[in-house]
């Protein structure tokens, strides 16, 4: 056997092992310089608009959209999605970074898209949403969310509203009809118990869940408070918060909500089971109701939360994604094409009907005939829109305050302490994001 | 001229450079320089740079890897998180004292490093003992084995299905009539923290169980046929003449734990996400939430140096105290 050390350069096995050490070395660079080489997923395919997505459920529905964006546009849509909400927003803002981000990407409107925008990574949209306005295929109202400091970042990608899903069959059972009063609501809560039903599902696996129920509540005691508090202009420990709380705080401890780690996947099958009353949640779940075999309007209906006072203003929590083009875009004009098409009736009826959710185009009936009959009446009824908690204030703070509520679900903390260190978030958030604006 | 004409071949030394200085034994001032150092100094330029060329590869790899990137990150973190990042010098550092939720993190790792150091060690070495030379052995240790072989996200999702609270945990105890015990055990701290503690032990008893095995079979029969005849009983023997044979495998079992204690974050991540309201959280998962979901770089770096500075520490203490007790 040839030692390491004895061999000497030019025998059999010095140039074995230096042909292979060379090999490895080669092989070595290769790999590393594969590592440094852009990555082809966001390169231009001639005909299609590349676009990123945080939901692969959501492929089918962007290609269906994307046939009927080609006629119009040129372009038809290739979607990149990756499953991780949490770890697509870090690739897609380091992607932006680069010059090869994808032509279009999904976002989330309010203040996630200010955060994004003011780093000046995204293209300005203004002139689309001016043309989208005179058209009437956007309301104006909805401008505020999608803008940072005057210019329009992010067209509407659907508009969802939060309501209360039931189950049909189970309410006719037991003589209960979709409560128009909070009296009403809480009668149907006690029956669905007492015939051993969890009337509500509420957790907060997932994180954000936990926010659900609480700008819920508060929206239905005030609406304009609700609005306040998000924009920094109420206090946490103020009266209407407290309420709320004590309203949630109530409902779990009767037993009427599902545990806090309940898997909201299994939303859809515990209601159709019989195992859970209600649900509230954003309209676009009417997809896996339908898709777990449930009929709209015939085993499922909805209805919006009643207001907690008879006298109070009917409000509703809306979300609303967005569509945003980078400046960096591959195809920058595929993406701005596609962007300027995409609230076009004949996109919307393609890509409402595959979400059975509500279009952001006001002149658009959704496919799911629960949905529609919820926008009708919001829309007859002037119920006012109010911008889901998740967006509406700054994110870090609505992620701070997001594990607090799940701390307050799993009664590791009071309603107070949760209050108290909301607030405490509230003040420094505030304060953070006006010096980083100034 | 070849390599080897000038050089002593490697794990040949010449005589009189075997001795390297020990500490110990620090050269008497006055004294010439050792005849390694005077041999270093004395080697021609192309030996220099072959020593060079070969250990410029890890040399490259652990700088580029390892100590930049620890550079940048201290150099972050004594930045602020504002957007236009100005210099905060230890404000990042004192949030181990002011941030409840850091303070609750720091208490978990704790609990984390003496969950994951004792009960491997204790569960291995008694399931390795029991199954040693048994007949039934084999199938014993595949079975404590197997769960080694599995990701940390995988053995999370399973004992996701278990402590949810529609979980098979809570069903068991209710379908015995224990209805009062069953609980959100995911929900509440601590039993949140040491429940996911459990479920790791369950995974990493595997590697300690395999790793006693090894130091069994290594025990000369004959100072255990010695002992018996001295007339020592069972437990004398294994704790007299067993354990201490352990040692080195003990050493190991313990310092591999203490570091998968001290970086514990999958087997969290997918259970908890660190919650509820940030109550399950560990250094690792603190540091992570602070970096990427809070958008707080600048704390997320003070967390991963204050991380880096315990595991080193405790590291380089544990090993050096049990290496020098050995001689080695």
């Amino acid at each position: 056997m040839t030692s390491f050390g004895t061999a000497r350069a030019g025998s059999p096995a010095a140039l074995g092992r230096r042909r292979f050490l060379a090999a490895l070395g080669a092989g070595a660079a290769g790999l590393a310089a594969a590592g440094c080489a852009r990555g082809s997923s966001t390169a231009a395919v001639p005909g299609t608009a590349s676009i990123s997505t945080d939901n692969g459920t959501w492929d089918e529905g962007y290609r269906k959209a994307g046939r009927a964006l080609k006629p119009l546009t040129g372009y038809g849509l290739r979607p990149l999605s990756n499953p991780s909400a949490t770890s697509y927003k870090q690739v897609t803002q380091m992607t932006l970074q680069t010059s090869r981000a994808s032509d279009m990407l999904k976002w989330a409107s309010g203040y996630e898209l200010k955060s994004l925008a003011r780093g000046g990574e995204l293209s300005d949209l203004s002139r689309l949403w001016d043309r989208y306005e005179k058209k009437g295929w956007a309301r104006p109202s909805q401008r505020a969310s999608l803008s940072y400091r005057g210019k329009v970042y992010g067209i509407p990608l659907y508009e969802s509203y939060y309501v209360v899903f039931y189950n049909k069959r189970v309410f006719a059972r037991l003589e209960l009809r979709p409560p128009a009063t909070w009296d009403e609501l809480l009668h149907c809560a006690t029956v669905l118990k007492r015939n051993r039903i969890t009337p509500f599902v509420a957790t907060q696996n997932g994180s954000w869940p936990a926010y659900e129920w609480f700008q819920e509540l508060v929206s239905k005691i005030d609406p304009d408070f609700y609005s306040a508090l998000v924009g920094g202009r109420a206090r946490y420990t103020d009266g209407v918060a407290r309420q709320a709380l004590d309203i949630w705080q109530g409902f779990i401890r009767k037993g009427w909500m599902t545990p806090p780690d309940f898997d909201q996947n299994n939303g859809a099958a515990a209601l159709k089971g019989g195992r859970t009353g209600m649900f509230l949640h954003g309209t676009w779940q009417a997809q896996s109701l339908t898709g777990a075999g449930m009929r709209p309007g015939r085993d499922y209906d909805a209805f919006i939360l009643p207001t907690v006072g008879k006298s109070t203003r009917k409000s509703v929590i809306t979300e609303s994604g967005v569509l945003a083009v980078p400046r960096s875009a591959t195809t920058r004009e595929a993406g701005m094409a596609n962007v300027g098409a995409w609230l076009a009736p004949p996109v919307q009826r393609a890509w409402t009907d595959f979400l059975q959710d509500g279009s952001a185009n006001p002149v658009v009936r959704p496919g799911n005939p629960v949905v529609a009959q919820l926008k009708e009446t919001i829309a007859r009824e002037r119920v006012t829109r109010l911008i889901r908690y998740g967006e509406a204030s700054p994110p870090n703070l609505v992620q701070g305050n997001t594990q607090d509520l799940a701390g307050f679900m799993t009664e590791q903390s009071s309603a107070d302490a949760t209050l108290r260190s909301m607030e405490a978030r509230a003040a420094d958030e505030w304060a953070t994001w006006k010096r980083d604006e100034a | 001229m070849s390599a080897s004409a000038t050089r002593p071949a490697a794990g040949t030394r010449p005589a009189g450079t075997t001795d390297p200085v020990s500490p110990k034994d620090p050269t008497p001032a006055g004294r010439p320089p050792s005849p390694r150092r005077r041999a270093r100094r004395g080697l021609p330029l192309r030996e220099r740079l072959t020593s060079g060329a070969f250990l410029a590869p890890a040399v490259l790899l652990v700088g580029a890897l390892l100590l930049a990137p620890f550079a940048a990150t201290l150099w972050r973190s004594l930045f602020n998180d504002h957007r236009a990042s100005g210099f905060a010098q230890l404000d990042n550092y004192r949030l181990f004292f002011t941030n409840e939720a850091l303070v609750r993190s720091v208490e978990n790792t704790l609990m984390w490093v003496a969950g994951t150091v004792l009960l491997p060690f204790v569960l291995g070495l008694a399931i390795a003992c029991m199954t040693d030379a048994t007949r039934w052995s084999r199938f014993a240790r595949l079975c404590v084995v197997t769960p080694y072989a599995l990701s940390g996200a995988a053995v999370a999702v399973v004992w996701n299905f278990v402590l949810t609270s529609d979980g098979a945990l809570n069903q068991l105890l209710k379908t015995v009539g224990l209805d009062s015990l069953a609980h959100g055990w995911l929900l509440e701290w601590p039993s949140s923290t040491v429940v996911m503690i459990l479920a790791n032990a369950w995974q990493a008893t595997g590697v300690a169980v395999i790793l006693f095995l090894v130091g069994l079979q290594g025990i000369p029969p004959e100072t255990l046929e010695a002992a018996s005849l001295d007339g020592a009983s069972p437990w004398q023997r294994f704790r007299h003449v067993v354990l201490p044979q352990l040692r080195p495998v003990s050493i190991i079992v313990i310092g591999m734990s203490l570091a998968n204690g001290l970086k514990s974050f999958d087997l969290i991540w997918v259970l908890t996400q660190g919650g509820p309201g940030r109550a399950t959280e560990t250094l690792a998962v603190s540091m992570y939430q602070e970096t990427f979901l809070l958008q707080h770089p600048g704390a997320g770096a003070a967390i991963a140096v204050v991380l880096t500075v315990i595991v080193l520490a405790a590291s380089w203490l544990y090993l050096r105290r049990q290496l020098d007790a050995k001689g080695e």
